[in-house]
């Protein structure tokens, strides 16, 4: 993937958003007077993020005019990145399970499709593993660190 | 200062100080030597772990982290050539020649020694200058902090990025997320759109796990296919291959004085870090050296002068932060959330507000070195066996334990949310050439920022020129600007003789 190209649409979207904090006067709500006003820094970042947006935007824009050579570094490798999305996928449903099924049940099921996802195939010591670490993590913040990890709440 | 460092001692020589470093430096050494997984990582992950802790405990053990995760990181660079940071590069170039030659054990001692001996010099040096230097800082208004701060920006944004744009724009971004929610000055509410949950901002552990952890994640899983290496010691028949003998070290002790000297400069000069640290001192250190083409191609000498410099920086990085509120890196400024979440604000009052705090911190750091020394001489077989674990093992609990720590800041599941949108965010950064840790400086130095802001504008009123009445601003403004050119300059030279540099 082109980079460069990235770099355009990533540089108009947070121009659009900096054009935003400059000229909506919603964002900021309540607070008392201060010699400050309380959207002078988030104005003041914006024009910034205007001002490097802008300059990324413009070579890269000049590159890909010119149609110079696309370097090493301004390419992304798209290689792999399902894999990234399985993660992102268990990631979420880590979050949702923990809410309904708690940390001891859920925790054990997202290692294994990790450890799966990552080439895994030895089952007893991977559900082993799984098992293992989650009862010392849930019992251990438990006693040691007074953290209580969610529970079953269905 | 020595009655301070005297009861600094007295603090740490207790049963929970002491075990927290023997942790720290465990977990440190295992985590730096995995590949794949940093110092940094290491830190941020261990971070919520000490918020039940007593804040001497807690920083030391973090501290023994960080320092046993940088010489971590040597171990796999020697026996694996896969420098986890930019840092470990030369290192990784001289101590596998060493392993393939069969020398990998005088490779670890060498790296091993250097490694302590650097972060003891800029350990000392730390203690002896920062309280001093502390009290010319005490000096500075808000006037001088504002431009101060605004040359911290300017220097961590120009040097850390892929460019100097995308390294400044890094920071602004870090600079508008801190910004989400309760003003600390007006107590307005900003970006909250209503949601209460975002009132308190965006929780700082959850977000910088999600930024500079889950990420090294998403590249293991993208590099899962590839065949992974096994960490193993080659040995020589030669018992004095496999050892660094005390005529080698003495040959080398003056390599390793002069470049944990070079480490400990840069290291104080923030926004450089390890990495310019260490290719600088290596450079010295060949240039002066009787035999420079064995450079890269299995050097003792160049082991020292690489993993010294690049270690001194851990103990030099703080100089900035202690005195000035200003982290040196990436991993000083982590600690520097660290050192607020445990209630003690970096800066030139430490030293008056929390004494024997502070200087106990020193003393868990120079103790910290005794501990790497005989925990990873005595345990490198150990070390090497866990940190050869397959990732299908280290990576299911790396997110498990990613995700028990964004629970536990505040016991909250909108933190995990935090974490995942975070991770994204890290990772697409990644992808873009824009640098996460200049985004957690950006992140972590504003509120700071805007408080003295906030103060310097209440001095000069509408006088708005009187900002400009010190020197300091001056100082800083031109030192800022210097960076700047000095930056650019640096990277057309590098562009223009990439031959060179490859030579």
């Amino acid at each position: 993937m082109d980079r460069r190209k990235i770099d355009i649409y990533l540089s108009t979207f947070l121009i659009v958003i900096s054009a935003i904090i400059l000229t909506n006067n919603n964002l900021v709500e309540g607070g008392a007077e201060s010699n400050l006003s309380s959207m002078f820094l988030p104005r003041f970042s914006a024009c910034l993020i205007i001002i490097f947006s802008l300059t990324i935007a413009i070579q890269s824009l000049m590159k890909l005019a010119r149609k110079s050579e696309i370097k090493q570094h301004e390419i992304i490798e798209t290689e792999g990145l399902s894999g990234v999305y399985i993660y992102i996928g268990i990631l979420i449903t880590y979050w949702i399970s923990m809410l309904f099924l708690g940390f001891l049940i859920s925790t054990p099921f997202i290692m294994i499709a990790v450890a799966v996802l990552l080439g895994g195939r030895r089952w007893v010591s991977i559900i082993s593993m799984s098992v293992i670490t989650s009862l010392i993590i849930f019992y251990g913040s438990k006693f040691f660190l007074r953290v209580y990890l969610p529970t079953w709440s269905l | 200062m020595f009655d301070n460092i005297i009861s600094g001692f007295s603090l740490v020589f207790a049963v929970g100080p002491i075990l927290g470093i023997i942790a720290g430096v465990i977990v440190g050494i295992i985590f730096g030597a995995i590949p794949g997984i940093s110092a940094i990582m290491a830190i941020a992950m261990i971070l919520p772990m000490t918020f039940y802790l007593g804040p001497v405990v807690g920083i030391t053990l973090l501290l023994a982290v960080y320092k046993a995760g940088i010489y971590g990181g040597s171990i796999s660079a020697i026996l694996l050539n896969t420098p986890g940071a930019a840092a470990s590069f030369l290192t990784a170039q001289d101590g596998h020649a060493l392993t393939k030659a069969g020398k990998a054990g005088k490779a670890l001692d060498i790296s091993l020694f250097s490694s302590v001996s650097g972060e003891m010099l800029a350990t000392i040096v730390l203690i002896l200058i920062a309280a001093p230097f502390s009290l010319i800082s005490l000096q500075a208004g808000p006037i001088e902090k504002v431009f101060l701060l605004l040359f911290a920006f300017t220097i961590i944004g120009t040097m850390a990025g892929d460019s100097i744009p995308r390294g400044l724009l890094s920071c602004c971004l870090g600079m508008l997320f801190s910004m989400v929610g309760m003003s600390s000055i007006t107590g307005a509410s900003r970006f909250t759109f209503g949601y209460t949950e975002l009132m308190g901002g965006f929780t700082f552990t959850p977000m910088l796990i999600g930024i500079l952890v889950m990420p090294e994640v998403f590249n293991v899983i993208r590099r899962r296919k590839d065949p992974q290496n096994k960490l193993t010691i080659t040995r020589s028949p030669n018992p004095e291959d496999n050892r660094l003998s005390f005529k080698e070290f003495r040959a080398v002790f003056k390599t390793i004085l002069k470049s944990s000297g070079i480490g400990t400069f840069v290291g104080a000069l923030p926004g450089l870090g390890s990495s310019p640290a260490a290719f600088l001192a290596y450079s010295e250190a060949k240039r002066t050296a009787k035999k420079p083409k064995e450079y890269g191609k299995g050097s003792v000498e160049g082991i020292a002068a690489a993993e010294s410099a690049n270690n001194a920086v851990c103990g030099s990085s703080m100089i900035p932060m202690l005195t000035l509120s200003i982290p040196g890196d990436d991993v000083a400024a982590l600690l520097m959330g660290a050192f607020l979440i445990h209630g003690l604000t970096p800066g030139p009052m430490i030293f008056f507000e929390h004494t024997q705090t502070i200087y106990a911190i020193f003393a868990g750091f120079l103790l910290t070195d005794l501990f790497l020394l005989v925990i990873a001489r005595a345990g490198f077989k150990f070390f090497i066996k866990i940190a050869s674990l397959r990732q299908y093992y280290i990576f299911p609990c790396v997110t498990a334990f990613a995700f028990t720590g964004a629970y536990t800041t505040g016991q909250n599941m909108d933190d995990i949310i935090v974490l995942i949108v975070f991770t994204i965010i890290g990772y697409g950064m990644r992808l873009v050439g824009l640098n996460p840790a200049v985004f957690i400086i950006g992140f972590i130095l504003t509120p700071f920022f805007e408080q003295n802001l906030d103060q310097a504008m209440s001095i000069v009123g509408t006088n708005y020129w009187q900002l400009l009445a010190s020197p300091f601003s001056w100082i800083f403004i031109i030192l800022s600007i210097l960076a700047v050119i000095s930056t650019i300059r640096i990277r057309k030279k590098t562009k223009e003789s990439p031959k060179e540099r490859a030579a």
